[in-house]
């Protein structure tokens, strides 16, 4: 400013010839030096964007910001069916799935168990999820500040939020041992955060599943099954107690599910599991659009070979008996003539349909049997787990168990595990995990095969800007 | 004091309209007084020719002494003009000739000879925005290329025609492909945020946003990190001058935007003299510059055997069809030359049309340029444009007005991918690209063939207008009132197509399968910037000053869409066909910027010269309270060779300079102060998902730049030496950048001010010499070099921040910190590292702490000209000292299904081998594949990649007029990276992103028609 004005003198100092009219040739250049400097500068809000604190004071905001987190679920990180999902992925890694793909494919790494520190997919899990977990830890403490909306909305939004933070935080602990538990968006807070033990994971997450089974309603809040209500929680729960060796806790909760026949009831017809209506589904991902189906059916079903990405496993599909009806409904055979190759064929649908048909099935009734069959056996009620145990065989066609004691039974249920289970969110390998057994099944079969590689390495580029998740897992 | 502030949104069109008004009733004025002035003497007409003595000069300065009005620059035939009094002298200046003073006595022809004048560069004027300078009285630092330098160089972007050229000014481009980014840095990385080292760009007064409007999820896998560069709208052959600012006196006047240096464009203008047509034509084919030294197919398949052999696998996989017995062994296809190995057709032609009297000139161009690509397929880059410039003046010279505009249209036509990567990594005796019937061969589903990439393409129509006005007025002979306008308008629409015949047949796909991106984007922004300069002599003294404000906005709006699913491929194109839509992003965007500015310049006796300017900024990219922030700079000369002490035959200039200041950074991007939510683009349950947009911080503020300079300009034997040295130092401080967050905060950064400083210092040498002159030939060269550094001086708890392994305080920011490669076991034949921590293990980050800095060294050009009667040769040497990636780093696992470099046959095979390349796997080997891994990012794959470049070569000639009457005509033939000359093993040495195609080898053959 001080050189304006001493410009200004300057002139009228210096050339008296200057008339006053000239005088105003600098009005609007003070005019502006003067009086408009800040309001030009302001601008108004982004038309597509919104203030953070308005998304919360209004129920279909609020649900908005909600359902963007099952989208990001369905679309990214470990649960979607797409092939960066632990479907595609811990299959590869365990005795699931055979690549077919190309060298740059991120399953080869995954295929070879020659996973590095540095993996970009395995980066992408950790960053994707708890993006995930801040986007939820972001709908509970706008809900829980706010006071515009009504108790009821206020629970069920919080339910489902806390639900979601403990269910991915499990996920995140099975894949890489101890890793934070994030209960705040702050960054300040996450930037510095350390690790905490898998058991101490599990009570934060058995504390949350909690309340968050206080808060939500019994029944499903919408029709389709695709948002939790009490019984996914407790769902959840009761696989939460098995991983924990939790048995009595873990058959109480199972029983819950099992018992709860007016909600869930065993589909007898074994085509019908994998569809949208099932009756035996507990929680499950809607499609983006109406008429799309399943990732996961994109994912594993081809019509001719070779495959371009996965098959199933040959070795899997010997070791089915003959007369499962597993083998001949839920798998489908290829053959060009001289090669034959085989698909999991649960989801049945590759491509769109006029209406859905199917939807990406995370938790089932199934699963809650064999928990339950396996907490039984470990609480010596050996009758009542083969009970379990032969519903799910009867209905795949297949005799009663011929397993009498602890360990035959134990052996038979992870068996069973890997029949009923197969390429459902990595269900086999951390049934193997959990058990003790990944080196003994896949040492053999797998060239690539490390007893480290029992978990995933927290990403280099993690431990690069956070020093506190040091150290990093043993094999990395 | 509201009820004034007619600035507020919208209303600088007020603003605008006064200034109008104001202008338009001194034009009037200034007619009236024209009258007045008119002398009625006896007077004739003086005419005749003005050469060098050979041949004739156009544009010559043909005035009489004491008449200023009376005006006359030569034709194209160096004729002139005048109406005079028989008493008169004539005076006739040219730049790079002596002014000559002519007394009619009385003629009516005179024949003027001018003489060389080699110190008369010193009287070139400079611009430097919102003013210019004479070169000798500059206070700051300027680097300067002409049209002549441009017009020499068959390139498509006026950024490509600057490399090598001026010193302190790095330009890298990104990629071979036509409409592609460069990477442009003035004086070094100033900021830690990657996307924040821009300069600001300026055409004809008009400030040109150059950060790309490309859509990631349409352009990312053909141009690298979607970097298309909005500059390519400019046509080259349209520019008559780009002048570099460097230094804080140069920059500080465009203040929180100079602190990366700017660059103004100028485009030509209108000329007095007869119409003149110039046409120009240029037919120009490219290759690319080097391939990579792969493998055949027999030191391919030993590789491969031998992995699966190292890895105890008998029976191969069922997937490695190279080796399996699926293809056929025997078959050899030089992926490089079958996918990249093209040639480029690219064709130019340009027509301007130039004429103009004294107070009058328009200059009307149009041109045209094609350019095919080395890929295979039918694609092409297509650039229309047109020009026009008219300027016009009072009869008095009280009023003047410069009308500039320019509008080009782009569509660029190229595959969804860039085969480049394929080209490099496909297996040698991969099956035929078709088959017999002339289809694309998939070998039975086995063979995921690189043509698929074909089916898919990229598409973008760039819509380019430029325009601006500049008014001014003459109030008094000291004082003048003058209002720049401007507007710029880009469109750029791109789409990709995904159809589902880019997919192995087997999966069984259909169109439903197929999918459309689409990306319509488009910037706009008005500029308006009065201004007030006064100049006056007071004896030996001499000041100017000038005082203005800016006020200028820019929309930004951009709608991406994915369309999935058409009931026929032949639909793809067709949003409304598509089943699905989803729209990614729909935003417009908003950035709002004011300043006042002011320059006071003091020269005394033309030997003592400072310079100060200021600004004062506010943008709307801070939040409130912390919008507005000031800019200031000093300069000082010392033109100590006009001191009669030193006065001599052999020094013929001599100054001293030096300037300190302070500019600013404001690239940081829209709206970031605020916490909101936008929709995510996903659905669920029919609702359309809300997700947080950032980690906010309301609290960020502007980042300061301080520059230093002190310069040394010499010029020896009336100037045919001249050497220009300058030392720079500028500092970043108050770093405001997105910090890098783990990603347990659910997000990788938050954008805040960071208590750290980035150093660059350099050493800058200019050296231009005429080594003969004579009659008939001319050889002078020039010479550039510039030596930086980089340095991070301070950053305060650097230890405990998340740049802890990113940075070491005392070392450049571009350093990259690495394993330490210690050789190979013998032994085992896996590689070694060095285990920092000693903890048994080689991990990151402990172990990862060997620093290899990627800033060059050093780097510059050398160009030499030669002028043989009516030839002329001009070539042009590019020369970079730095460090990059090697192709061992790149290509992945020798032993993998993909083509490796040769060099990694020598491998180790037996316990005893040196190697120096690792024992071969497939992939199961984990030891194996960790140690490649570790090596990839080691010292040992970052090796010299220094380089020097023939960059371009020019040979021209032009045809004797007589023979062609008053046409005159020029053939040249050009060159544009000829030759390179490096040690670096990989295939081009200038990339910045891999997998990428290199910049293009181009020769060109060109015809220019002047009538």
């Amino acid at each position: 400013m001080k050189n304006y004005i001493q410009q200004r003198r300057l002139i009228f100092f210096t050339d008296n010839k200057i008339k006053l009219s000239i005088y105003f040739a600098w009005i609007p250049i003070f005019c502006s030096l003067l009086y408009s400097c800040d309001s030009f500068v302001d601008v108004d809000l982004p038309t597509s964007q919104l203030t953070g604190n308005t998304v919360f004071e209004n129920k279909n905001t609020a649900n908005a910001a909600l359902v963007n987190v099952y989208a990001q679920i369905r679309d990214n990180g470990l649960i979607t069916g797409k092939p960066t999902g632990i479907s595609n992925l811990l299959g590869n890694y365990s005795d699931e799935l055979t690549f077919y793909g190309t060298d740059s494919n991120a399953a080869k790494d995954f295929y070879n168990n020659t996973i590095i520190a540095s993996n970009t997919t395995v980066a992408g899990w950790w960053n994707n999820t708890y993006k995930q977990i801040y986007a939820a830890n972001a709908v509970i403490e706008g809900v829980s500040n706010n006071t515009k909306l009504i108790e009821s909305d206020k629970n069920q939004l919080l339910g489902e939020a806390l639900f979601i933070r403990a269910l991915l935080h499990f996920y995140l602990a099975n894949i890489y041992g101890n890793i934070p538990y994030i209960t705040t968006t702050s960054y300040q807070t996450n930037a510095v955060v350390s690790k905490k033990s898998v058991s101490e994971i599990y009570s934060e997450v058995i504390n949350d599943l909690q309340k968050a089974i206080s808060l939500l309603p019994s029944n499903y809040i919408t029709s389709g099954r695709v948002r939790p209500n009490k019984s996914a929680v407790q769902a959840l729960l009761a696989r939460v107690y098995l991983y924990d060796n939790r048995w009595e806790l873990a058959e109480q909760t199972a029983s819950l599910l099992i018992n709860n026949t007016n909600l869930y009831s065993w589909e007898n017809n074994i085509d019908k599991v994998f569809l949208k209506e099932s009756t035996s589904t507990i929680w499950q991902l809607m499609p983006s659009t109406a008429g799309k189906n399943t990732d996961e059916g994109n994912l594993f079903v081809f019509t001719s070979g070779p495959p371009t990405l996965v098959a199933l496993n040959n070795e899997l599909f010997k070791a089915f008996s003959s007369d499962d009806l597993r083998k001949t409904h839920w798998i489908k055979v290829v053959t060009n003539g001289t090669s034959t190759w085989y698909h999991a064929n649960k989801y049945k649908q590759k491509s769109p349909t006029g209406t859905s048909v199917e939807y990406s099935i995370v938790m089932r009734l199934e699963e809650q049997y064999l928990i339950r069959a396996e907490a039984r056996v470990y609480l010596n009620k050996l009758e009542e787990a083969k009970e379990d145990l032969n519903k799910i065989r009867n209905r795949a066609g297949l005799q009663n168990t011929t397993a009498t004691t602890t360990e035959n039974l134990l052996q038979a249920i992870l068996n069973e595990r890997k029949f009923e289970l197969f390429t459902e969110l990595g269900h086999r390998f951390f049934d193997l995990k959990r058990t003790a057994n990944l080196d003994n099944f896949l040492s053999g079969t797998k060239p690539g095969w490390n007893t480290t590689d029992r978990l995933f390495p927290v990403p280099d580029s993690e431990l690069r800007v956070n020093p506190n998740l040091l150290p990093q897992n043993d094999g990395y | 004091m509201n009820y004034f502030s007619f600035y507020k949104d919208g209303r600088a069109l007020y603003c605008l309209i006064f200034t109008g008004i104001l202008l338009s009733f001194s034009s009037s004025f200034a007619k009236i007084l024209e009258h007045s002035h008119t002398s009625f003497l006896h007077q004739h007409t003086v005419e005749g020719i003005v050469t060098d003595g050979t041949s004739p000069l156009p544009g010559v300065t043909v005035t009489i002494k004491n008449k200023i009005n009376n005006v006359c620059i030569t034709d194209f035939n160096g004729q002139y003009s005048l109406v005079v009094s028989s008493n008169d002298t004539l005076v006739v200046s040219f730049i790079g000739f002596k002014k000559a003073l002519i007394p009619i006595q009385g003629r009516t022809k005179i024949d003027i000879k001018l003489q060389y004048d080699t110190t008369t560069l010193q009287e070139v004027k400079i611009n430097a925005g919102y003013y210019s300078v004479k070169e000798s009285e500059r206070t700051g630092s300027i680097a300067k290329i002409t049209a002549k330098d441009i017009d020499k160089q068959p390139v498509t972007n006026i950024l490509s025609a600057m490399q090598g050229r001026m010193a302190g000014v790095t330009i890298t481009q990104t990629t071979g492909i036509p409409g592609g980014g460069f990477d442009v840095q003035i004086r070094g990385t100033n900021s830690l945020r990657a996307d924040g080292n821009q300069p600001l760009y300026i055409i004809d007064g008009v400030p040109y946003a150059s950060n790309s409007i490309s859509n990631n999820n349409i352009s990312s896998i053909i141009i690298p990190s979607s970097n298309v560069s909005p500059l390519s709208s400019i046509n080259p052959s349209d520019i008559e001058s780009i002048e570099v600012l460097k230094d804080a006196d140069a920059t500080a006047i465009y203040g929180s935007r100079g602190a990366n240096g700017v660059i103004l464009i100028n485009t030509k203008k209108g000329k007095e003299g007869k119409t003149r047509f110039t046409i120009n034509t240029n037919t120009a084919v490219g290759n690319v510059t080097r391939y990579m030294n792969l493998m055949h197919t027999d030191q391919y398949l030993e590789m491969r055997k031998e992995a699966f052999a190292n890895d105890g696998i008998v029976k191969y996989p069922a997937a490695a069809y190279d080796v399996n017995g699926t293809w056929d062994q025997s078959r050899y296809t030089d992926w490089q030359k079958e996918l990249i190995g093209g040639t480029a057709q690219i064709n130019d032609c340009q027509i301007s049309i130039n004429s103009g009297s004294a107070h009058t000139q328009f200059l009307v161009s149009g041109n045209y340029h094609n350019e095919t690509t080395v890929f295979p397929g039918d694609y092409k880059y297509k650039r229309g444009g047109a020009n026009f410039n008219l300027n016009h003046q009072s009869a008095d010279n009280k009023f003047k007005i410069n009308l500039s505009s320019s509008y080009s249209s782009q569509n660029n036509n190229l595959p969804a991918t860039d085969f480049t990567r394929e080209a490099r990594s496909l297996s040698p005796n991969a099956p035929a690209l078709y088959d017999t019937s002339g289809n694309l061969n998939w070998e039975n589903g086995t063979f995921n063939n690189p043509l698929r990439s074909l089916e898919a393409v990229y598409k973008a129509n760039t819509a380019n207008l430029i325009a601006n006005a500049i008014l001014s007025y003459q109030i008094i002979p000291e004082l003048e009132i003058k209002t720049s306008i401007g507007f710029s308008d880009l469109r750029y629409d791109e789409i990709r197509t995904s159809p589902s015949t880019i997919y192995n047949p087997s999966l069984g796909l259909g169109s439903e399968s197929s999918s459309l991106f689409v990306n319509n984007s488009n910037r706009e922004s008005w500029i308006i910037e009065p201004q007030l300069n006064w100049n006056k002599k007071i004896g030996h003294g001499k000041i100017e000053l000038l005082a203005g404000a800016t006020f200028q906005q820019q929309k930004t709006a951009q709608l991406v869409q994915e369309a999935d699913g058409f009931a026929s491929n032949s639909l793809i194109y067709d949003l409304a066909s598509a089943t699905y839509l989803y729209v990614f992003t729909n935003q417009q965007t908003q950035y709002k910027y004011q300043a006042f500015f002011g320059r006071a310049n003091f020269n005394w006796k033309d030997r003592y010269i400072v310079n100060l300017t200021g600004r004062r900024d506010g943008s709307s990219r801070f939040g409130p309270g912390n919008q507005f922030a000031n800019f200031g700079a000093i300069g000082a000369a010392w033109l100590f060779s006009k001191e009669s002490l030193l006065e001599n035959k052999i020094l013929s200039f001599g100054k001293l300079r030096a300037s300190y200041g302070t500019t600013g950074n404001d690239q940081i991007g829209d709206y970031n102060f605020l916490d909101t939510y936008s929709s995510a683009g996903n659905n669920y349950q029919g609702t359309v998902g809300l997700q947080p947009n950032r980690l906010y911080n309301p609290n960020f503020g502007w980042e300061t730049n301080k520059k230093m300079e002190i310069a040394l300009d010499l010029g020896f034997i009336q100037d045919r030496i001249f050497l220009t040295t300058a030392y720079y130092r500028n500092r970043s401080s108050n770093q405001l950048v997105g910090i890098p967050l783990p990603g347990t905060t659910g997000f990788n950064s938050i954008l805040a001010n960071l208590n750290a400083t980035v150093e660059n210092t350099g050493l800058e040498l200019t050296i231009r010499t005429v080594n003969i002159e004579k009659q008939n030939f001319k050889w002078a060269t020039n010479l550039n070099l510039t030596a930086p550094k980089n340095n991070l001086i301070a950053f305060p708890q650097l230890e405990n921040s998340t740049y802890a392994n990113q940075y070491v305080i005392g070392k450049s920011i571009n350093i990259q910190k690495v394993y330490n490669y210690i050789g190979l076991n013998t032994q085992t034949g896996i590689y070694q590292f060095e285990d920092v921590n000693k903890d048994g293990k080689i991990s990151s980050p402990d172990d990862r702490q060997t620093i290899k800095d990627f800033s060059p060294k050093f780097y510059g050009g050398l160009q030499n000209q030669f002028n043989l009667k009516r030839w002329q040769l001009d070539f042009l040497f590019q020369y970079v000292k730095q460090e990059n990636w090697n192709s061992i780093s790149m290509l992945g696992l020798p032993g993998g299904l993909s083509n490796k470099t040769i060099e990694v046959l020598n491998r180790w095979q037996n316990p005893g081998d040196t190697g120096p390349y690792q024992m071969y796997s497939s992939g199961t080997n984990s030891l194996v594949t960790v140690a490649n891994n570790l090596y990839a990012n080691s010292n040992a794959a970052i090796t010299d990649a220094s380089y020097l470049r023939l960059k371009n070569i020019s040979i021209s000639y032009n045809l004797p007029e007589n023979s062609l009457k008053k046409l005159k005509c020029r053939i040249s033939l050009q060159g544009q990276n000829i030759l390179t000359f490096t040690s670096y093993k990989g295939a081009d040495p200038e990339f910045i992103v891999s997998g990428f195609l290199p910049p293009l080898k181009i020769y060109a053959l060109g015809l220019q028609l002047i009538f």
